[in-house]
């Protein structure tokens, strides 16, 4: 699948990103191609293109606080998760997005 | 300034005075204060109290607490003055929330101004962060044996 979300923690200085590499790895492994943004104390970061977002099958939003730019993802099927669970349990999180998706075929 | 993620040297944010592998306390809030000191004392924040009161605000918004005993605490205070990191080791494991339920032995805290228009050093910070969703990496944190290990850990994974 192709993937887009953002990432964002209450400070923006390390679970954002620490998320954001869980996600980004454990989701290559299972095969997928993922892609994310990450808002942090130092702003947007790896900004999502328009393309990305045309192309993804799935955003996945991992925040502890309001993102921004989620008027993107209309139409878009988006998973919202805090992003301790990107972090503790990112491959169930994967699985379980799989089989949800397989069942609503 | 646009900075090149390649171009930074983990080395600007920290060095072995940052560094305290033999941390006495044996309490959370013990730990937070030796190595806030450690911070104090190396001139990166101008009040420890200040500092503290802004660790345990942070602490109050979520679990720190990674897994395998990693803990990375961090306040964003006014009181910094350069953002930068510090990195200590307890003797015995200490109960701290975590994301596994396991207790903490190992801990990052970051330090990180307030408004910090050094944007290199924040994404340092970043590197670090990044590393540790790596389990194989946080590993090997606990069984380092000097701070010179540490640094070139960080330094080459980052």
């Amino acid at each position: 699948m192709n993937i887009v979300g953002i990432s964002a923690c209450t400070s923006g200085i390390a679970h954002t990103y620490i998320a954001k590499e869980k996600l980004v790895k454990v989701g290559q492994e299972l095969g997928h191609n993922v892609r994310i943004e990450t808002q942090g104390t130092i702003g947007v970061e790896d900004e999502l293109t328009a393309e990305e977002i045309k192309n993804a099958d799935l955003v996945i939003i991992a925040a502890d606080i309001k993102v921004s730019g989620k008027e993107r993802f209309k139409d878009k099927r988006v998973v919202e998760i805090p992003t301790e669970l990107a972090i503790k349990a990112p491959k169930q999180l994967y699985k379980k997005i799989e089989a949800e998706l397989h069942t609503n075929k | 300034m646009e900075v090149k993620f390649e171009d930074l040297d983990i080395g600007k944010v920290i060095n072995d005075d940052l560094i305290d592998l033999e941390l006495k306390s044996t309490t959370k809030l013990g730990v937070i204060q030796e190595l806030t000191h450690l911070l104090y004392k190396n001139h990166c924040i101008n009040s420890e109290e200040n500092f503290i009161q802004d660790v345990l605000y942070r602490e109050d918004q979520g679990v720190t607490g990674l897994e395998k005993g990693i803990a990375i605490p961090h306040g964003k205070s006014e009181s910094v003055i350069k953002t930068t990191l510090a990195i200590g080791r307890t003797k015995k494991p200490i109960e701290w929330e975590s994301m596994d339920g396991k207790p903490i032995e190992v801990i990052f805290l970051f330090a990180v101004r307030k408004s910090d228009s050094n944007t290199l050093h924040i994404k340092l910070l970043q590197k670090v962060a990044t590393l540790l969703a790596h389990e194989d990496i946080l590993n090997r944190f606990h069984q380092v044996k000097t701070k010179q290990e540490i640094i070139s850990l960080l330094l080459k994974n980052t």
